[in-house]
């Protein structure tokens, strides 16, 4: 008897124990969703939170929580005013003049004014300085402080596009004070104008707290904002559904459902600009021939594409540049049809289609879009062999090319986003002819002398009406010479708890919590 | 013994010095330009060209490799080329994570191993033995990948009792502490238990016996100390790759440590962190080496240390 009450005391011991820790545990991990505290769970670790040294648009996002732009984008990437009121250009696209906001100071009580944004956008201009975004205003002579208020950009060439590269995350203001005094450091130490100030930031988390003279009254209206790094996509999901992330992204759209099954989370899922293309090597035979271009279009049936390789997480691309870049032109769809396909192989004189080898990134997502392509081109006779390269490999063999004759290349299946929002970006570096790696991205080789003047003209004013002519003609000679296999445009997925409002990601791919709320 | 750390701590230094070499040669075989992949996927030419001359990386390659001699040997391991800190405190961030969880991964790994194969080895081919070596096998056979997701969904997504991952406080080594410490338990288990056999069939432990020593101490003493010497290498070799970081575990549970940093590092070809985690890896490996021949002078004090 007394055996069995000993056992039972000691049951009974142990299972409180448990029960304890267990609760113990529970508080702990309940602790760390407090009301007014954001967690963002992300997949990579920050680099720098000096945005003119970032060079991806996590980072770039991260620092948008601290500092602020002349101009911004808003959440379909429509430029709009932020620290500047107003703005104006000349006719000839080369001076552009900013009107700023007055009473505004960054974090370190610095008053923000015309010699803030001189100290900026010339500190990035200068090639002295290294910094990685410097490309973005290469084209900037000066900055000329007009008065305390007024700062006009005067530009060495013109460059119709510098109103959205000014909204680009890249040209955020910092601190002068802050820039002289932490020096190269200053990607450690950031002090803007932002809702948030930096609070700190260790290998895969970083910490601000609510900027409490933050110029714009009310807002943020979160106390706290923690971006940490989670690489692994079922445990990035897991953090939001064990409530330590109010918002997560990347999804990849196979994971899609997890988030949508549960009912206490929200899947976010905005269309991007992000257009996934196959471009064709038009300086080697059998692509040098539009017919075959055509064909290989014409091949691929890019709902299915959607269907299986996005889980239904995209659209069908129908121009050379995607809906939420400027002055998108939409063109009349290549139909999936390869009776046409094998048609103009034969008219071209490949009756019984070709081998071919497709290069691509080494990932899930893409190889699965490779192998898709690879059984379409299989049904009009194109044997595809696919290899998925990894980074370093893909800049030997692709970007890194010194003359068009040297390149390797076939076939490559690409992913592009114009990180200005504006059809610049989203077209020059991937057509022009001066666009051949190694300067630029145009692996292809594409040459159309008539695009190459629209692109040109596009830049030479400000005037919208005289540059949506342009990118239209250029948009509709792309698609006619079928440079790509247009394919699709990637949806941009994230979770979010069903609690959280105003937690937007960009179509660029970023994100946007500056005034995330909770209801 | 101190003329022996002397001679062998010395020893390290051309070790290491062809370590630097072949991890400055063989990061700079790797294909890809490291500019073009730090400037970005939409950098221009003018970019790539800023961010080469930054790293220094436009100078010929003696002058790279002697400046990075001439870096470390004061003591420099220069700047991460992806981040721009300084190599030491990139390292420095990352080492105490890996540390602390190689020490909670091995510290119940290594007790419960031998325990378990010293249970299988006393209790040879009985259910005891088999159902050891059913546990260790599974145990070495679990992806850690998975284990680590299932472990996470059963405890932070169901029962909410620990986080999901991230290095915030004792909760946080629980679960990759266990998934990184089963495979090596497991290791531990199978290679003791065959020590412990193979030392039980001996003739001084059948003497032993024969003499009326009792049980315990024929275990103990005589049979698992002596099984103890291969043990002692398997636990210094499992140690040494654990602390090079698990990328698997790291990656599961966003564990800030030296195994994820290696690869974005490759990814990035980020040079100077490369070439300093490798070296570090060896120095690591050195000193292990260096404990487990000194632990088996205290194991066994037949064993000299000259």
């Amino acid at each position: 008897m007394s055996y069995r009450m000993d056992i039972s005391r000691r049951g009974l011991l142990a299972g409180s124990t448990a029960a304890a820790t267990g609760l113990a545990f529970q508080r702990l991990a309940r602790a760390q969703t407090r009301s007014g505290s954001l967690t963002v769970g992300v997949n990579a670790n920050l680099l720098t939170l000096d945005p003119a040294d970032a060079n991806d648009t996590l980072s770039q996002s991260a620092a948008r929580l601290m500092l602020e732009g002349l101009l911004s984008f808003d959440k379909d990437m429509k430029v709009i005013p932020q620290l500047a009121e107003k703005y104006e250009a000349n006719d000839s696209a080369t001076e552009f003049t900013f009107h700023l906001r007055q009473g505004i100071k960054f974090q370190d009580g610095t008053p923000f004014d015309a010699n803030a944004v001189k100290v900026n956008f010339e500190r990035i201009a200068n090639p002295a300085n290294h910094l990685k975004r410097q490309g973005l205003i290469a084209m900037l002579d000066h900055v000329e402080v007009v008065d305390d208020h007024t700062a006009k950009c005067v530009l060495k060439s013109p460059f119709g596009a510098f109103l959205p590269t000014v909204a680009h995350p890249s040209l955020q203001l910092l601190s002068p004070a802050a820039i002289q005094k932490y020096g190269k450091d200053i990607g450690r130490n950031p002090v803007g104008t932002g809702p948030f100030s930096f609070v700190n930031w260790s290998p895969d988390t970083l910490k601000v707290r609510k900027n409490p003279t933050y110029w714009q009254s009310g807002q943020p209206y979160l106390n706290d904002v923690t971006i940490r790094s989670n690489p692994e996509d079922g445990a990035r999901i897991a953090m939001l559904q064990a409530g330590e992330a109010q918002f997560i992204y990347p999804i990849p759209p196979q994971l899609a459902k997890v988030v949508q099954a549960n009912p206490k989370l929200d899947l976010v899922n905005d269309p991007s600009i992000v257009v996934r293309y196959m471009a064709m090597n038009v300086m080697k035979k059998p692509y040098d021939d539009p017919r075959v271009r055509q064909a290989l279009n014409y091949a691929v049936d890019k709902k299915t594409f959607v269907r299986v390789v996005y889980n239904g997480f995209a659209e069908p691309l129908l121009s050379a540049e995607p809906p939420h870049v400027t002055f998108y032109a939409q063109q009349a769809e290549y139909a999936y049809d390869p009776a046409k396909a094998k048609q103009l192989l034969a008219e071209a004189g490949h009756p019984n289609g070709f081998a071919a080898t497709l290069w691509g990134a080494n990932n899930t997502l893409s190889i699965t879009g490779m192998q898709f392509l690879q059984q379409q081109f299989a049904a009009i006779g194109v044997k595809l062999k696919v290899e998925p390269l990894e980074g370093g490999v893909m800049a030997s063999r692709i970007w890194t090319v010194q003359h068009p004759a040297d390149s390797q290349l076939e076939l490559y299946y690409g992913a592009w986003s114009s990180s200005t929002g504006d059809a610049d970006w989203a077209l020059r570096p991937l057509f022009a002819t001066s666009a051949f790696p190694p300067s630029l991205y145009n692996v292809g080789y594409y040459s159309n002398q008539a695009v190459d003047a629209d692109l040109k003209g596009a830049l030479e004013t400000a005037d919208p009406e005289k540059r949506s002519g342009f990118y239209a003609d250029a948009q509709k000679r792309i698609w006619q010479d079928a440079a790509w296999v247009f394919i699709g445009v990637e949806s941009v997925i994230g979770g979010r708890d069903k609690s959280l409002h105003d937690a937007y990601r960009l179509p660029d791919g970023g994100m946007m919590i500056d005034a995330a709320k909770y209801a | 013994m101190l003329g022996f750390l002397a001679r062998r701590l010395l020893g390290t230094i051309p070790v290491l010095l062809c370590v630097s070499l072949f991890s400055f040669g063989f990061v700079r075989m790797l294909p890809g330009d490291p500019a073009r992949l730090l400037a970005g996927p939409d950098a221009t030419l003018q970019e790539v060209q800023l961010v080469r001359q930054s790293l220094g990386l436009d100078r010929p390659l003696w002058q790279q490799y002697a400046t990075y001699i001439g870096q470390t040997v004061r003591g420099r391991l220069g700047q991460s080329s992806r981040t721009g800190q300084p190599v030491a405190t990139v390292i420095g961030e990352r080492f105490m994570p890996t540390l602390l969880l190689t020490i909670a991964a091995m510290g119940w790994s290594t007790i419960i191993g031998i325990a378990i194969g010293v249970v299988s080895g006393v209790r040879r081919g009985r259910w005891q033995d088999q159902a050891s070596m059913v546990l260790a096998v599974s145990g070495i056979s679990f992806p850690a990948f998975w284990l680590g997701l299932l472990l996470i969904d059963l405890f932070a997504v169901r029962l909410h009792w620990l986080p999901t991952g991230g290095e915030a406080g004792w909760a946080s080594f629980i679960l990759p502490s266990f998934t990184l410490g089963v495979a090596v338990a497991a290791v531990m288990a199978r290679f003791t238990r065959s020590a412990f056999v193979e030392v039980a069939g001996e003739d001084y432990v059948r003497t032993a016996r024969m003499k009326g020593v009792p049980e315990r101490l024929v275990v103990w003493k005589h049979t698992l100390r002596n099984a103890l010497i291969p043990v002692i290498t398997m636990a210094g070799l499992q140690f040494g790759f654990l602390l090079g970081g698990s990328i698997v575990i790291e990656t599961v549970f966003a564990w800030p440590g030296l195994g994820r940093l290696l690869v974005d590092s490759v990814n990035y070809r980020d040079y100077p962190v490369i070439q300093a985690e490798i070296l570090l890896f060896s120095f690591e490996f050195v000193l292990i080496n260096l404990v487990v021949d000194l632990l088996y002078a205290v194991v066994n004090p037949e064993i000299r240390l000259a």
